[in-house]
């Protein structure tokens, strides 16, 4: 199966695999990307570098925190979810499965009936 | 470490998420993290069994295209500066608040100074202040209100050249600015003479941003601050901060043309 690009359809999705991922525990960005790679199966596939200005947008709105930690010399920038944040990616969680449920049930799939959207 | 024509691209990429008005620490913390995240996909490469040029060429496409990697940014609104999206606020008004409040401040620190500046010489000599010791807190405070006044507005005006350059904002805005800070500074003054008993200090403040502004029209009659004063401050203020512009101008210029010539020497 071809990976995804980006589109009007990945609208939301890079916060909220971000929020999933980093619900586990902190992380710095390329472990975060590589995390999400493997979460998504390879299935998701965009520039790594563009995951940066989403957690930046994140960090601002209080979704998440980050701290410098001295790796092996280098400082990291390790990002963590916020209580706001849990809060949003739980909304998020509910609004797409609503969504993914109601695209199983157009596609003649085996989801709930009753979608409201 | 990035070989130099990756780094001529990050500084690529800085420059115009600046000239896009993305706030600067953002800008900064960006290219941090793309940086860190391109040596360790050359790291991934490498350990893959890619030579370095082969790992850094894939390190870069997989970190995403430089168009990518700005659209990405710019897309986020939230992350443009306040300097960026409200810059008439910035270099229109800020002159003019952040004057009137270190005149303000500097006059309340210089009250307080001197509430407790009698009691600190009787501490340290054992004398009650007189004649002699008035000279000499004239002259210290003399020297104190003529920092303020004098220096107060050439260390805004360079802060408001210093933030405009660091966003890369248009030269306009931040001439406005300055402009602002040299020609209203100079028309603040403020002035101190202790008669030599207590309670006969003298402590006075004369602002041309009192209404009804006569320190501008040039009614000197009816103004307690001396009209030709005020003028000749302001040609100073902004003789100064034009030296000072052209000359960090040039050096900027100079440090810039230096690293391009390194980058394309390496």
């Amino acid at each position: 199966m071809r990976p995804m690009a980006s589109s009007s359809f990945m609208n939301g999705v890079p916060e909220l695999l971000i929020l999933r991922t980093l619900s586990t525990g902190e992380m710095y960005g390329y472990e975060l990307v590589q995390a999400i790679r493997t979460r998504t199966n390879q299935a998701i596939k965009v520039g790594e570098g563009v995951v940066y200005p989403a957690l930046h947008a994140l960090e601002t709105e209080g979704m998440l925190k980050s701290r410098r930690k001295l790796v092996n010399g280098r400082t990291r920038v390790y990002y963590a979810l916020t209580r706001k944040g849990e809060k949003h990616l739980a909304d998020l969680v509910r609004h797409w499965q609503h969504i993914t449920d109601a695209i199983g049930f157009a596609i003649g799939g085996t989801a709930h009936a009753a979608v409201t959207l | 470490m990035l070989p130099s024509r990756f780094d001529r691209q990050f500084r690529r990429l800085s420059e115009r998420l600046l000239h896009a008005g993305i706030a600067p620490r953002h800008v900064r913390r960006y290219v941090c993290e793309l940086s860190d995240h391109f040596d360790d996909l050359v790291r991934e490469e490498k350990e893959g069994g890619a030579g370095h040029e082969l790992a850094a060429t894939r390190a870069l496409s997989r970190l995403g295209h430089e168009d990518d990697l700005a659209a990405a940014m710019l897309a986020r609104p939230e992350l443009r500066s306040f300097m960026a999206r409200f810059p008439w606020a910035v270099f229109g008004l800020g002159p003019i608040i952040l004057l009137a409040l270190s005149v303000v401040g500097a006059l309340y620190f210089e009250v307080w100074l001197l509430n407790h500046s009698g009691g600190v010489f009787t501490y340290l000599t054992g004398q009650r202040p007189g004649p002699a010791s008035a000279r000499l807190a004239t002259r210290i405070y003399t020297v104190y209100n003529t920092l303020i006044v004098y220096g107060g507005p050439l260390l805004f005006a360079w802060l408001f050249y210093w933030m405009g350059t660091r966003q890369r904002m248009r030269p306009a805005w931040m001439l406005t600015g300055v402009v602002l800070i040299c020609v209203l500074g100079g028309f603040q003054n403020l002035i101190f003479y202790d008669k030599g008993y207590v309670g006969g200090g003298v402590l006075l403040i004369e602002s041309g941003l009192i209404s009804p502004f006569v320190h501008f029209t040039g009614d000197s009659f009816f103004s307690p601050f001396p009209y030709a004063e005020g003028l000749a401050r302001v040609a100073m203020n902004l003789a100064i901060a034009a030296g000072a512009w052209l000359w960090l101008t040039a050096r900027t210029k100079a440090g810039a043309t230096a690293v391009e010539f390194h980058t394309a020497r390496t």
